[in-house]
């Protein structure tokens, strides 16, 4: 325990986050954190103007990934990410977040007849053999999280920020395809709160990457394999398969696909190869 | 009673400390062994997250309203921990995430298998681990309130009291959480009861005691729970945890102010 002399001056916790001023201040994150939003919601405009049966799908799959952070948490803090105070400051805000952005999503499902996501009915998980890496418990994650060390940490938030590509152009298709002025305000709401979540990965990710070769090596191996978006592995079969069409399966959705494979490409220690790969599983 | 989660994630707020004159420390500074007690506050809370990591090894993450109380439960842990940064900082003790994170490396392989041994234990009694988790967490919690209630006394600061009974008012709604979960689960299973019976009389340890030095420890238990005023405290905590089922005569804060050497 260190008591270090600061400026008698500095009134809120002089510690913050002093290394670079470009660095994601995750405090003034915290302080300014963005809970229920259900005032701000058009709620009303459903009962005259509802989703589709396929909008209404997606806002229930996006719903249960977005609350899925209790289980990423875990596999996350099994690890050495755990040590890093200012990645878990990070992820207890994040996880706050993400809660309301669910709960945003039960109130349009609600609003237009439907039970909240996590209240309704859900097929099986799939099955793949390729996938049951993907599927490793906690126990293994930390045995192999001992091996790993700290570079870990580059791998947890480049997939953060490779899974905030994907939502986005979930959100961005599901905006399109459901031509709704109260769901795109919504989703304008939604993406207003993850904009703060994209530049935090992005920035950990560019660092980490660019910083240590191990963390690098460890996240192509990551990426290759990886299931996405990040918790789909524990949703039903049959949502994932629509999920994959709906968002990447036409045309425009394989392009969009093909766009993030490029920005996975571009990241420091990546390739097309892993940029492919990526791509290729976003519309299994 | 049951635990209204909706209840709860709906009011869950971060502790406020704007109206309170903090300033005042300035003038009236808080002597080095309330700051040694607060700081050792501080990088609990600041940990409590990983606390998180061992109750989702287990099966209970599957449970939305087990993911929900967690969720908010985190981040007003995490705002105790600023609340008290903020105390130190005045003081011009930084608690700085970079030097946590320092810390928190220097743990060692112990905190690294502790995930492991938590996963398989959990994995080899299934849900029934989860009582044992949620009668440890209640044992935490009313740890937390007692010290806090009781620092706030010892303290004639009347702004950190304030400050301190804030914090303790949040951390009595996690206690009626976590003793709600753990006296229904219990009740349910006399399997349970036995687990989570040897689980504490075996392993509990005043919290922070794996994260911390035991200089430390000592200090902060010696500070709030020594004397008989102290003592009166740690008794009540034993009394409550002895209330859930199955886990009669347990006197575990007792014993472990005992082992740590701390006068009665």
């Amino acid at each position: 325990m260190t008591f270090a002399n600061g400026d008698s001056t500095t009134h809120f916790p002089a510690g913050s986050d002093r290394a670079s001023p470009a660095r994601f201040d995750v405090r003034a994150f915290a302080r300014s954190a963005q809970g229920n939003h259900r005032e701000t919601l058009r709620l009303d405009e459903f009962a005259t103007d509802p989703l589709s049966g396929e909008s209404l799908r997606a806002v229930r799959y996006l719903a249960r990934l977005e609350s899925g952070t209790m289980e990423q948490l875990r596999n996350l803090l099994v690890t050495a990410t755990h040590k890093d105070a200012r990645i878990t400051a990070f992820l207890v805000t994040w996880a706050f977040e993400k809660f309301w952005i669910a709960d945003a999503l039960d109130a349009v499902l609600e609003a237009n007849g439907q039970r909240k996501s996590h209240e309704a009915a859900e097929g099986s998980t799939r099955r793949s053999r390729i996938e049951s890496v993907e599927r490793r418990g906690p126990i293994r994650r930390a045995i192999t999280g001992l091996i790993q060390g700290v570079p870990i940490i580059g791998v947890h938030v480049t997939s953060g920020l490779v899974d905030e590509w994907i939502t986005r152009a979930a959100y961005d298709r599901l905006e399109t395809a459901s031509a709704n002025p109260a769901l795109s305000s919504a989703i304008s709401t939604i993406l207003g709160v993850k904009a703060r979540h994209v530049a935090f990965f992005d920035h950990e990710a560019r660092e980490r990457l660019a910083d240590d070769p191990r963390a690098a090596s460890l996240t192509r191996r990551s990426l290759e394999r990886q299931v996405w978006p990040i918790g789909a592995i524990d949703r039903a079969d049959d949502d994932r398969s629509f999920f994959e069409s709906f968002v990447f399966g036409s045309d425009e959705g394989r392009a969009r696909a093909a766009d993030i494979g490029r920005r996975v490409a571009e990241l420091t220690g990546m390739d097309s190869r892993i940029g492919d790969a990526v791509a290729r599983k976003l519309h299994a | 009673m049951a635990f209204d989660v909706d209840k709860y994630t709906a009011t869950s707020v971060s502790v406020n400390w704007d109206d309170l004159d903090l300033e005042r420390f300035h003038e009236h500074p808080l002597p080095e062994g309330s700051l040694r007690t607060l700081r050792y506050m501080a990088d609990v809370e600041y940990h409590t997250v990983c606390y998180t990591r061992d109750l989702l090894t287990t099966p209970s993450h599957k449970e939305a309203d087990m993911s929900a109380f967690m969720t908010m439960w985190n981040r007003e842990e995490f705002w105790h921990g600023e609340a008290l940064a903020t105390v130190l900082g005045i003081h011009g003790i930084v608690v700085d995430f970079d030097e946590i994170k320092a810390d928190r490396l220097k743990l060692g392989w112990k905190d690294k298998l502790d995930p492991i041994k938590q996963s398989i234990a959990g994995k080899l009694v299934g849900t029934d681990f989860v009582a044992v988790h949620m009668a440890w967490g209640a044992a935490n919690e009313w740890s937390a309130i007692t010290a806090y209630n009781r620092m706030a006394e010892l303290e004639e600061d009347p702004v950190l009291a304030e400050l301190l009974k804030r914090i303790a008012r949040q951390e009595a709604r996690h206690v009626a959480f976590y003793t709600s979960q753990a006296r229904d689960r219990l009740a349910k299973s006399r399997k349970a009861q036995v687990l989570a019976r040897f689980a504490l009389k075996n392993f509990w340890a005043p919290v922070g005691s794996s994260i911390m030095e035991r200089t430390e420890v000592v200090h902060v238990m010696g500070h709030l729970m020594g004397g008989p005023e102290g003592r009166k405290g740690a008794r009540k905590i034993d009394a409550a945890i002895a209330g859930l089922p199955g886990m009669e005569g347990l006197t575990i804060v007792e014993d472990s102010l005992n082992k740590l050497g701390v006068a009665a």
